[in-house]
């Protein structure tokens, strides 16, 4: 540790302003994030709709249409990953028509992207927020991003059931005819048969009628259906029990939401200072303990310099060339240059 | 003042403070390879040939890359280690330079014979001592310490060659330890900022 201490010591100046330059720039960049971010947050309460007021338990829009926490916090991140979601939701703020070309909306919505935020609270509680560098701008987000998923859902809502409705109306009608062909049936074994019946002709007639009860029935039922198709997503609609936002967003007049990117930024400042500072104290302990000059060998008692030998300027051909000259002096035949030079 | 005269220049500052301080025999070696102890021991053996009025011989001692003996181009000649293993007489084995007074020692066939205190006390204490000066290439410390510290006693001084702003310090106290406490080697600085930039126009002429 010692030759490090040293060399700590004789760059302190040299440290200190890297330090305070490094950790200066993450500092002033820290607050600056701080200060200038603003988040706004939306709290959603939401819970499942009851049973009796699900369309359809086998649609696949169910879930889109009534969901817990997870599940909306699951279909707000889903409907994230859309740019036309994004598109829509910037259509109804400030930014609308700020997007530019094809490249530069590609990377705002990307920006946007990672700027929206869901997060689940609880089992049915959730947020949704958004954080710029404008207040009114995250507030503008956070509602839009609530507007469109809304106009979303109920879309998703309106054709699931219409599809169902449309299936009921078509089991009704095929009903429908049944019953009116067993009716028929019915009235014509009546006008047959006046007399007393046998136990055969009878029984022909008790299938009849049974059938056509269950049929009526049946047809009960299908329009029982078609009613609550309609009826449960509008009163689903009218209730609002499903999706509630407790805290509408606010536009912040103080910071918010800075403190994470900023804590990084000072723990990257931080961290590279430190970092700039051993690479400084490594190299220059290394430079130092190498023979610097004649007043170097002094450290190197008991032995003792006894000569020097100058630095021959060779243009670039360096130590080789001055030995094969040499061996070429001493050992004066053709090939003695050429052999040094070649090692 | 010729090309070769202005490159072994180069060398003129420790030539002259071995001449002046009556060394007779000296080796360089290094911590790590690539510190350039090769080519000061031939900087040296140039001046010093040119200096002295006697012959000086430059032995190829670097069992691990005998560079010297490639330049010489006499890696299949015999030499020190045929020597050590009384495989040859040192007069058949020398090859003398093109430059005057200055004999070349190669490192011979390596499988022979390795550098022993016995046998490096009798080599130098024989025929060889009748050359004025004998400069040895060693190999690294690090390297080849077997082949180092026999030398480091019987040497009259053994120079360790450091390059300037490169060779880390700890490396450095490393290999001296290895080199104990009886030899205490000299530093020499290779490659030190100091101004000799008239002596790379001297490269040219001499490579034409």
């Amino acid at each position: 540790m010692g030759p490090y201490l040293k060399t700590a010591r004789r760059y302190r100046w040299l440290l200190g302003a890297m330090l305070a330059l490094v950790w200066g720039a993450g500092l002033v960049a820290a607050y600056s994030e701080y200060t200038t971010t603003f988040e706004s947050e939306a709290i959603i309460w939401v819970q499942r709709a009851p049973p009796q007021l699900a369309g359809n338990p086998e649609d696949p829009n169910v879930t889109v249409v009534q969901t817990a926490a997870s599940q909306q916090a699951s279909l707000f991140n889903q409907l994230f990953l859309a740019d036309s979601f994004l598109r829509d939701v910037v259509a109804r703020t400030s930014l609308n028509g700020t997007l530019g070309n094809a490249v530069q909306e590609r990377k705002a919505l990307d920006d946007i992207r990672k700027r929206l935020r869901v997060q689940t609270l609880g089992t049915n509680l959730l947020s949704l927020s958004f954080t710029g560098r404008d207040a009114s701008i995250a507030r503008e987000m956070v509602d839009a991003a609530l507007a469109v998923r809304g106009q979303r859902v109920a879309q998703a809502r309106v054709t699931a059931t219409s599809q169902i409705s449309g299936l009921y109306q078509k089991q009704l009608a095929l009903g429908q005819a049944q019953a009116l062909d067993l009716q028929r049936q019915v009235e014509e074994f009546d006008q047959n048969h006046d007399g007393p019946l046998s136990d055969l002709e009878q029984r022909r007639r008790d299938q009849l009628r049974l059938a056509l009860d269950y049929v009526q029935i049946r047809l009960g039922d299908l329009r029982g259906r078609i009613d609550q198709a309609v009826l449960a997503p509008a009163l689903v609609d009218v209730s609002g029990s499903e999706f509630q936002i407790l805290d509408e967003a606010r536009e912040e007049t103080v910071p918010r939401g800075g403190v994470k990117p900023a804590a990084l930024l000072v723990t990257i400042a931080l961290a590279a200072g430190a970092v700039l500072a051993a690479l400084l104290v490594l190299v220059g302990t290394l430079l130092a303990d190498r023979l610097a000059g004649p007043a170097t060998v002094g450290r190197l008692a008991p032995a003792r310099l006894f000569a020097t030998v100058p630095r021959v300027g060779t243009d670039g051909r360096g130590k080789r060339d001055l030995r094969a000259e040499l061996a070429l002096i001493a050992f004066e035949d053709a090939g003695a240059g050429s052999r040094a030079a070649g090692r | 003042m010729t090309g070769a005269a202005q490159l072994t220049r180069v060398f003129e500052g420790l030539a002259s403070r071995i001449d002046a301080s009556g060394f007779r025999s000296v080796g360089f070696t290094s911590a790590l390879s690539g510190e350039g102890t090769t080519t000061t021991a031939l900087g040296t053996a140039l001046s010093l040939a040119a200096l002295r009025d006697e012959t000086v011989l430059l032995v190829d001692a670097n069992w691990l890359q005998p560079s010297l003996t490639a330049d010489a181009g006499a890696e299949k000649a015999g030499g020190l280690a045929d020597h050590l293993a009384t495989r040859g007489e040192l007069a058949g084995l020398l090859r003398w330079a093109s430059r005057p007074r200055l004999a070349f020692l190669p490192v011979g066939d390596r499988a022979v014979a390795r550098p022993s205190l016995r046998a490096l006390s009798s080599f130098l204490a024989g025929k060889v001592a009748s050359h004025g000066t004998v400069v040895v290439d060693l190999p690294p410390i690090l390297a080849g310490e077997a082949f180092v510290l026999p030398w480091a006693g019987l040497l009259d001084q053994l120079f360790v060659v450091l390059r300037e702003g490169a060779t880390p310090l700890p490396v450095v106290r490393q290999a001296l330890a290895r080199l104990g406490p009886s030899a205490t080697p000299q530093i020499v600085l290779n490659r030190a900022a100091v101004a000799a930039a008239d002596l790379a126009p001297a490269l040219h002429p001499v490579r034409v």
